[in-house]
């Protein structure tokens, strides 16, 4: 397996010395995003998020199946990440890297622990039918900050994704076409997202917001808070590296807070743009009996 | 040149006869993204612009890349992975085979005096040998006159990435005029003290007192390239970065 190309001396030490001076090599300030973008595809429930060089692909899809025994009034959700050698040419297919498993883990913890989907109301009939919801992303592009991509397009997937609508008379279960019924949205509660500090220097003094794969190679360590735009954080990750000072964490968790106003605001934004794009002229357009003959 | 001279070609094109130049004495050289087909076919391999040269009775095409495959006399900057028992091998670029780099080709090197190289330093160097199926070979002192001319170990400074179209242009002897390349030179003119060294690899070095001077070459650079700006965009954006920093 190639191992991941490591940065030369003359780089990581400058890196570093610019960072102590609060320069970054794309000009931006410590606590600033890249320019993030998020486009939707023509299908409900495909969001392509590029963050600078970093793209991420997520796809939500449904299909009716068995609920898990020992919840049956729960429907199923899953989230499947894979880093292909697209993305980077240190990942493998089918073996798992840290990177990987990191990111698949705190996106679990982010979107599915947090209750961010309501899965009850996949249920269709309690012990034998539910929606199974499953969402994949696909890294296409790794230049750093995978986590914050990979939870946005999550979020912005599931959001946008419809699922058939269906009806039970009489036992019997009748899953719609989209032609028949218009589809459903998903039963959504609130919406998370993933902010990543890193930091550097020896005592962690430093901390940058969203490291660019540069940065993120020298950095002594990192620190994940996921949250949404009323505060209420869902998970806090500060897996091994340098300690950090707990004032400063605070910080950190206000200033992510601001971030993921913006970041929230920006999801409903594109989402009422993609509304009123597919829904053109609007419910009289839809209802009227002329044809264009 | 006109540009009807420069024709843009396609892989497996058919190239005009009346553009291949003649020349009584010299053989005909073909260069980067040419193939000769015995017995007498010339087939290009990549898409780009096919450019010839009557005096030197040579053609090449003109294409930017991003993957680098080494050739004899080019200027590289090189990574050392590790050290053998005579020789460093020296990454040329990422996921690729190393190329070899003896001990003894520095400048006033001998077997006590040859400088130490750690895994990770950057060095400036020459490649000698580049065979298709073999690992190329570098050196970094010129073979006929002994001297460095200015090749070896790079020390401080940062190294960026650059694709390989910017860099073979950063590189002509008149960059300016045939390449289009002057955001150096107009960074230098602002006042701004840096040295740089161009591979042909796709990767320049930046060296400053300043972190800040480091930090903005490198940014024009890549907005250079990202945008394929030519040279009055250029001046726009070393206007635009200076502005900035003060």
């Amino acid at each position: 397996m190639p191992r991941e190309a490591e940065p030369s001396l003359n780089e990581k030490q400058f890196l570093l010395q610019a960072i102590q001076e609060n320069l970054r090599l794309d000009g931006r300030e410590p606590d600033q995003y890249r320019p993030l973008g998020l486009t939707f595809g023509d299908e409900h429930g495909v969001a392509d998020v590029t963050l600078g060089k970093t793209r991420v692909l997520a796809r939500a899809s449904a299909e009716v199946t068995v609920p898990y025994a020992d919840r049956p009034l729960d429907g199923v959700f899953t989230i499947a990440t894979e880093l292909s050698p697209m993305a980077s040419p240190a990942f493998e297919v089918n073996r798992p890297t840290e990177t990987e498993v990191l990111l698949s883990r705190l996106l679990e913890k982010t979107v599915r622990r947090s209750g961010a989907l309501d899965t009850e109301s996949l249920c269709l009939v309690a012990g034998q039918k539910c929606w199974s919801v499953r969402v994949d992303v696909h890294v296409l592009s790794h230049d750093g900050n995978l986590i914050d991509a990979s939870c946005f397009a999550v979020v912005a997937a599931l959001r946008h994704f419809r699922k058939p609508d269906t009806s039970i008379e009489g036992g019997v279960l009748t899953v719609y076409t989209p032609a028949e019924r218009e589809p459903v949205p998903l039963g959504w509660l609130h919406s998370p997202f993933c902010v990543t500090w890193s930091y550097f220097g020896d005592e962690g003094e430093t901390a940058l917001l969203d490291a660019t794969r540069a940065e993120e190679q020298v950095r002594v360590g990192s620190c994940t808070i996921s949250l949404n735009r009323h505060g209420e954080i869902c998970q806090i990750a500060k897996l091994g590296g340098t300690p950090v000072d707990a004032l400063m964490l605070l910080q950190c968790t206000s200033i992510a807070l601001a971030k993921v106003k913006e970041i929230s605001s920006l999801l409903d934004r594109k989402l009422d743009e993609d509304t009123k794009q597919r829904n053109k002229g609007g419910r009289a357009a839809e209802l009227t009996a002329e044809n264009d003959r | 040149m006109a540009a009807t001279e420069q024709p843009i070609v396609l892989p497996g094109d058919a190239i005009d006869p009346s553009l291949i130049p003649t020349h009584k004495k010299q053989p005909l050289r073909l260069g980067p993204g040419l193939r000769h087909i015995p017995p007498s076919y010339i087939v290009p391999t990549v898409a780009g612009q096919l450019v010839t040269d009557q005096k030197k009775n040579s053609m090449w095409i003109e294409y930017n890349s991003t993957r680098y495959i080494p050739s004899a006399n080019d200027l590289v900057i090189g990574q050392v992975q590790r050290s053998a028992t005579d020789l460093y091998y020296v990454n040329l670029s990422p996921y690729t085979s190393n190329a070899m780099l003896p001990h003894l080709a520095f400048e006033g090197a001998t077997k006590k005096t040859r400088p130490q190289l750690a895994a990770g330093a950057l060095v400036y160097a020459r490649v000698t040998l580049a065979n298709r199926h073999m690992d190329a070979e570098l050196e970094c002192v010129s073979a006929t006159t002994g001297k460095a001319e200015g090749l070896g170990p790079l020390v401080g400074g940062m190294a960026f990435d650059v694709s390989l179209g910017l860099a073979r242009r950063l590189l002509m002897a008149r960059s300016r005029e045939a390449g289009g390349v002057e955001v150096l030179e107009l960074l230098g003119a602002e006042g701004l003290a840096f040295e740089t060294a161009v591979g042909r690899n796709g990767r320049v070095w930046v060296s400053s007192d300043s972190a800040k001077t480091i930090v903005l070459v490198g940014r024009a650079l890549r907005e250079t390239d990202e945008g394929d700006l030519g040279v009055e965009k250029q001046r726009k954006l070393v206007k635009k970065l200076i502005r900035g920093m003060r």
